[in-house]
């Protein structure tokens, strides 16, 4: 510490140290934090359509259109440590080999953000219910606090395909409520369904199992809903 | 005039400080860095804040910076004495203790 350039690493050095330490700190404090998380998801209505990858595409491939309801409790997720949850609803179904895993694909998604996360344009604006009086408030905010979803009849984001390229007529299918739960500093942690220590698994979360229906109609607008992204449709 | 100039400029850049003062200057640094990550994490934790946490924090990194880098007087309060230069002028007259030893 005899002269200044000394100092300055020595005080830089144990800085380093401190910080390090106080993330950890900070990291491993969500264990005490209680989380309850609920998601009740239900089916409202599903159609397989034929139709094309991409628009020069010869192949057709058969695309489910799910449409679901989905009233969530995540509030308890969102700790001080939290930035975002990043909720999605997948469908589940087995494959048409007994041998192999169960698909999953993504049908829709959302970007919750936390309170003290800065706005940006990605995060999940929740519509506002019809008839309610909270009409009158900015469009950007969520109608109800962070981690509570209360969507009834939601298109999907995502229209889901199959490797084979067939759906239609497939069991089983389960919707099922999964997210990340993404910290300021420390772990990312996955949904689950099991209590651990302060944390309650997910209550519910799974739809009941249906069945992928037959090809009723060649064509039609889907009517693939806008997230509030403003990117959407534009490359990534 | 040139050379004592330079010296004064080295002086300042180096800013060196005696013993008593670097281990005062490690002391502080140890404890305001401790004691700054101590206070952010309890009063981040207590408001629910994060951001309080990292704005303590490096706050107290700032302080400590500016409390222990530049050379401050209290760091240079316990000189000690060097000898004269051993030469063929003064070098027959030192004292060391009460005994001659040039």
């Amino acid at each position: 510490m005899h002269s200044t350039l000394v100092r300055v690493q020595n005080v830089f050095g144990f800085f380093t140290t401190v910080a390090f330490s106080v993330a950890a700190i900070v990291a491993l404090s969500v264990i005490i934090s209680p989380q309850e998380p609920s998601a009740s998801v239900r089916l409202r209505n599903v159609q397989v359509v034929r139709g094309r990858p991409h628009y020069y595409s010869h192949k057709k491939e058969e695309y489910a259109h799910i449409k679901f309801d989905l009233d969530t409790d995540l509030s308890t997720l969102f700790n001080w440590n939290t930035k975002q949850v990043f909720l999605y609803l997948a469908a589940t179904y087995p494959s048409l080999k007994p041998n192999e895993p169960p698909s999953q694909a993504i049908i829709w998604d959302a970007i919750l953000p936390s309170a003290s996360a800065p706005w940006h344009q990605n995060h999940y604006v929740h519509p506002v219910p019809k008839n309610s009086k909270m009409k009158s408030k900015a469009s950007s905010s969520s109608p109800y606090p962070a981690g509570e979803i209360h969507l009834t009849a939601q298109k999907p984001k995502y229209q889901i395909t199959d490797i084979s390229g067939k759906l239609q007529n497939r069991t089983d299918v389960v919707l099922e409520l999964g997210w990340n739960v993404q910290p300021w500093v420390g772990a990312l942690t996955w949904a689950n369904y099991n209590d651990l220590g302060f944390w309650k698994g997910l209550k519910g979360g799974r739809s009941e199992p249906f069945t992928f229906p037959g090809i009723k109609r060649k064509e039609g607008d889907l009517g693939t809903a806008k997230g509030g992204e403003g990117n959407r449709g534009k490359p990534a | 005039m040139a050379d004592q100039m330079l010296e004064k400029v080295r002086d300042a850049f180096e800013g060196q400080i005696d013993f008593e003062g670097q281990r005062l200057s490690e002391l502080i640094t140890t404890v305001l860095l401790g004691a700054a990550g101590i206070i952010a994490f309890i009063v981040g934790y207590i408001n629910q804040d994060i951001y309080q946490t990292l704005w303590i924090g490096l706050a107290g990194t700032t302080l400590t910076f500016f409390a222990v880098v530049p050379p401050w007087p209290f760091y240079n309060k316990n000189p000690l004495p060097w000898l004269p230069p051993h030469n063929a002028i003064s070098g027959l007259d030192i004292e060391v203790d009460g005994k001659r030893v040039g």
